[in-house]
């Protein structure tokens, strides 16, 4: 990684008429990093990461990527980096390989269509036209045209929403590659799982404001240790009659009384205690599960929030 | 240069895939000058009349259908938010849909010609290429207009209502479907303020009375378009909007009045003179 930070950010603002939806933000992106921003719905991911491409004035606050002003430097900005869209499209009857053609022309490098077209599998669809593409056609496509300028930052805008767990799949490994190749990447996600396995730094952010930063490691450990124990019993327990195991935080019973959940600092410990309890009770396990504290978790912790209603 | 020629060859072959825009261009006007054609053949004035209200029609269909309503659509459909991605200017594409517009709409005008000459015995015009290039720039000016509606229009609703606006009075009063020299009077003086106006009587006096560019008269017309040609340009330039929910606010509708403004200096002569 360099010294020197691709983007950075300070009290980053952008409001639209009374609607504030970034409301001062600050983080830095080193050079081959994959950056997340983790937020659920309206948190203000787009309107961050489309003021950094140079699409939105922003309305506060300091940013500068690759060394220059999305502001006041747009065309050169947008001429060094790439770019998916949350909500684009391109014209019905264009094909495939004319569109890479036709954006590629806008840049002053670009590289060739046959060559993406291959590395994104859509060689085969070169000469279909654009409205006759599968939604994961027309993501690989939009991937590809981030691509087409040979961009060293990538900014990816929910890249994998609304596809399917196979498609989504497909796109995380074509993400991975563009990590391989030290390309800088921020992404955006309200998929925790897509957080978690792709990403080195994570910012949640929540109603236009980092909650916490850091690896999904980290921040998994600070989510105050919770992890989660799921036992379920070949009888049903009373509630009443539940004791205080070690270590546990909280205790719920499923209403047949069978299924029993505990949260727990020290889940080992815990677990011990537990299964020693239920075994003097004559009780049998049928199904015992440990869930160590997701980054859903932590969301959850931090915010009061689901991450999708 | 690249982005330019990159520009416009796509947007002929986008064209030339719509059968809207093959409908709206060339289908239709032609409908009109077959069954206009068949019943007035061999009366030469009569054709004459025919042949400026197709290529009126065809001239205002492609300024407010083909670049105005295409252009809303364009941003509406989320097509424009791509290209604002890129380091390209809107000028490439403002300059492309004029110059694409001219390259769909060119053959038609000569198909016209030569039929009305080889099958309706319509005498081709002395000037045939000057009034050519007087149709070329009307037809420019006339997708300037639409696109300076378009950079005006917060909706596609917005868009509509104005194109009509425009529209329908133009088809009416400009003396390309009824005969202007018949109008009552209230209409004549409306039909000095009808930018078409220029353009049918442009076409009329250099088909009928073999005049060319150059006729003090024409050359007014000329001028006036060359200045809407760049007013437009400059306007649909500065008010470009690449994504629908950037809107305008509703004082910038008077932009398109400042367009018309050489229309409405011509009204007002012609008015004054008559
Ligand atoms: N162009 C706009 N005009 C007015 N308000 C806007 C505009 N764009 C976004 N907002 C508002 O700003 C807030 C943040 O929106 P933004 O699109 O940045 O969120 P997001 O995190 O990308 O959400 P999503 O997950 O739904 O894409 C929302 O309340 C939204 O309604
Ligand atoms: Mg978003």
């Amino acid at each position: 990684m360099d010294n020197e930070p691709v983007i950075a950010v300070r009290s980053l603002q952008k409001s639209y008429g009374k609607v504030e939806a970034v409301k001062g933000i600050d983080f830095q992106v080193g050079s081959g990093e994959v950056f997340g921003l983790l937020g659920p719905n309206g948190a203000g991911k787009t309107s961050t990461i489309e003021i950094l491409e140079g699409l939105r004035p922003r309305t506060g606050g300091d940013a500068s990527v690759l060394g220059f002003d999305p502001d006041r430097q747009k065309e050169r900005l947008k001429d060094r980096i790439g770019v998916c869209l949350q909500a684009t499209n391109l014209p019905a009857k264009i094909r495939v390989q004319e569109a890479l053609e036709l954006f590629g022309s806008f840049y002053s490098r670009s590289l060739g269509a046959e060559q993406l077209l291959k590395r994104l599998q859509l060689w085969e669809k070169r000469a279909a036209y654009y409205e006759t593409l599968s939604g994961g056609q027309k993501q690989r496509l939009a991937l590809a045209l981030a691509l087409v300028n040979d961009p060293q930052l990538l900014f990816l805008d929910e890249p994998t929403t609304g596809l399917d767990p196979q498609i989504r799949l497909e796109i995380h490994g074509l993400i991975e590659e563009m990590k391989a190749e030290k390309r800088t990447v921020v992404l955006t996600t309200h998929y925790i799982e897509e957080a978690e396995r792709l990403c080195d730094r994570v910012a949640i952010i929540d109603e236009g404001k980092i909650v916490a930063m850091g690896t999904p490691r980290e921040l998994q450990q600070r989510s105050q240790n919770r992890s989660r124990i799921e036992i379920l019993c070949s009888k049903p327990l009373s509630a009443d009659a539940l004791p205080q195991w070690p270590d546990a935080l909280e205790t719920q019973l499923g209403e047949d009384g069978r299924a029993l959940t505990v949260y727990s600092s020290h889940p080992a410990r815990t677990l011990v205690e537990m299964v020693k309890w239920l075994d003097q009770g004559g009780v049998e396990l049928v199904d015992v599960h440990l869930k160590r504290p997701t980054l859903e978790d932590v969301f959850v912790e931090l915010t009061g929030k689901k991450l999708r209603d | 240069m690249k982005t330019y020629l990159a520009v416009i060859t796509m947007d002929i072959k986008l064209a030339l895939r719509l059968r809207a825009v093959i409908f709206f261009n060339y289908l239709f006007p032609l409908i009109f000058f077959f069954t206009f054609a068949t019943v007035l053949k061999g009366d030469s004035g009569a054709m004459t009349f025919v042949v400026t209200m197709s290529v009126t029609l065809g001239v205002l269909g492609s300024g407010f259908f083909g670049a105005g309503i295409r252009a809303i659509q364009e941003r509406e459909l989320g097509i424009l938010r791509r290209y604002k991605v890129t380091p390209i200017t809107p000028t490439p594409l403002l300059v492309g849909s004029m110059v694409t517009g001219w390259i769909i709409f060119i053959p038609y005008i000569v198909l016209l010609l030569l039929m009305a000459h080889y099958i309706y015995a319509m005498p081709l015009p002395q000037h045939f290429f000057e009034l050519l290039a007087f149709i070329s720039l009307g037809l420019i000016a006339f997708r300037a207009l639409g696109l300076v509606i378009a950079s005006v229009a917060n909706t596609m609703q917005e868009g509509t209502i104005l194109v009509q606006l425009f529209y329908f009075p133009m088809l009416l009063l400009s003396g390309a479907t009824f005969p202007s020299e018949k109008f009552p009077r209230v209409m004549q003086i409306l039909h000095n303020f009808i930018p078409a106006t220029y353009l049918v009587q442009g076409m009329k006096n250099m088909m009928l009375r073999g005049q060319g560019m150059a006729e003090k008269e024409n050359l007014l017309a000329v001028v006036v378009m060359l200045l809407t040609i760049l007013g437009g340009g400059l306007i649909s330039m500065k008010l470009f909007r690449w994504e629908k929910e950037e809107k305008i606010r509703g004082s910038a509708k008077l932009w398109v009045l400042a367009v018309l403004a050489p229309f409405f200096v011509m009204g007002i002569w012609n008015w004054w003179r008559s």
